[in-house]
């Protein structure tokens, strides 16, 4: 019952006597310590460190924790489909519009190649060097920034005071 | 050798500069409602959320995590139940989708009803546990259409154009090639970026995808003007002496703005190259 709990007899006076008997003079202190015993209800009395495994197994166990399987009457079956079927035709029609641009460009790209080719051979000749060696300049940029969902703080949505290393011109 | 072949067409090199978008594109709006639905259709076949994992039996924390909880209705005998009879495991109604609330810090609650000003976010900055508030995806430049400015319509690709004011018309900025020796040649983008250096000053950070040019421009008497594509990462536009002399004004236009702007045969001839 108080096994977490023991009874210190501070003061056990030595003489009996009529002058050392007042109720300051005798006290009972009670101090509590770790619990060393299981409850007796609630639990089912495995150690610490059996419970904590337990408790991870049952993290990672689909066991009281999968939600009811999802039946769909067929009406609304087919409402699903018929979303997921819309998805896929836009995505499709994104793709398709986009791999036209991307023809439109490569053959525009062609065609001033081409047309440089006779116009100037020389000019020619450094867009295509330009496109090959790789320099220092045509490094990726590292200031590059990939789009978020929203956008910094004011002061950090554009780098307003950037000043050239090397003037080209002055 | 070949001086002949550079004398004969006039060679111009122009430039599509662009602002990549700073946010991410609005969502149309299949994809927002698609989104929509495909969440609850995961919050609806989610495992319930383990909180006994979370938080330690007893304590102050799942004390208030309990107490924040919204408990789904309870199993009783004899009771008629019209939306089903509840079935319910770890304080989770398994026919449903489970709603976990997080309880709310005392600050959240007076920060909330309070109507406070920008001002005092500002000053709680250092705070770490202060609410997420997002920035705003339209920005100053867009409420008062400040055409020069790179701070607007940040979820767009924007382009430079100059109003040329030889030719009165807003066209991408185009330079002359200059016909040096043949030694000396420079090649079109460096004619470009430099060209655009003597227009709008040297203090903008620039990355020139490739030298090839994208496109090819015929126009009248013979003048090929080759488009070379570029971003800009970082500056600020100053018009120079030069660029006063030479354009009149210049803004950064998304696509369709450039429609509104230039000519229909010009637009025709670039539309593929802009972004959307």
């Amino acid at each position: 019952m108080l096994s977490n709990s023991t009874i210190m007899n501070v003061f056990r006076p030595a003489i009996k006597g009529p002058a050392s008997v007042s109720a300051s003079s005798f006290l009972l202190t009670s101090v509590r310590t770790k619990r060393t015993t299981a409850k007796s209800s609630g639990t089912t009395g495995v150690s610490p460190q059996v419970q904590r495994v337990t408790t991870q197994l049952s993290v990672l166990s689909a066991r009281k924790k999968q939600p009811k399987m999802l039946k769909l009457c067929p009406e609304d079956l087919i409402k699903h489909q018929t979303i997921e079927n819309c998805w896929i035709q836009y995505q499709r029609d994104v793709r398709n519009r986009r791999s036209k641009t991307l023809e439109k460009q490569f053959k525009s790209i062609k065609t001033a190649m081409n047309t440089l080719q006779e116009v100037n051979p020389v000019l020619f000749k450094l867009a295509s060097e330009a496109t090959t060696t790789a320099t220092e300049e045509r490094r990726f940029p590292l200031e590059y920034r990939i789009p978020t969902d929203f956008p910094p703080n004011k002061d950090k949505v554009w780098c307003h005071n950037y000043t050239s290393p090397t003037t080209k011109n002055n | 050798m070949s001086i002949p072949v550079i004398r004969k067409p006039a060679i111009r090199a122009g430039l599509i500069l662009s602002r990549t978008p700073i946010i991410a594109p609005e969502l149309t709006k299949l994809e927002s409602q698609y989104y929509a639905y495909q969440s609850e259709l995961e919050k609806r076949l989610m495992w319930t959320f383990p909180a006994y994992y979370y938080f330690k039996r007893g304590s102050l924390a799942s004390h208030r995590f309990i107490k924040a909880q919204k408990w789904p209705v309870s199993k009783a005998p004899g009771v008629w139940y019209p939306r089903g009879v509840p079935d319910i495991r770890h304080g989770r109604e398994r026919r449903l989708k489970q709603e976990v609330v997080l309880p709310k810090e005392k600050k959240d609650v007076t920060e909330s009803t309070g109507s406070t000003g920008g001002s005092e976010s500002v000053t709680d900055l250092t705070d770490a546990s202060r609410p997420i508030v997002p920035n705003s995806r339209i920005t100053e430049a867009d409420k008062l259409n400040d055409l020069k400015s790179l701070e607007r319509q940040l979820s767009r690709t924007l382009y430079l154009l100059v109003q040329d004011k030889s030719l009165g018309k807003w066209i991408f900025p185009s330079f002359d090639v200059v016909k040096d020796t043949t030694e000396e040649v420079k090649p079109l983008h460096e004619v470009a970026e430099d060209g655009l250096r003597s227009l709008v000053g040297p203090n903008i950070n620039t990355w020139t995808v490739s030298g090839t040019p994208a496109s090819v421009l015929k126009q009248e008497n013979d003048v090929y003007e080759f488009l070379i594509k570029s971003h800009i990462l970082a500056g600020n536009l100053e018009l120079t002496k030069k660029g006063l002399e030479q354009i009149g004004e210049y803004a950064w236009l998304t696509r369709d703005e450039i429609k509104e702007h230039v000519e229909t045969s010009y637009f025709e001839n670039v539309e593929f190259l802009l972004a959307k």
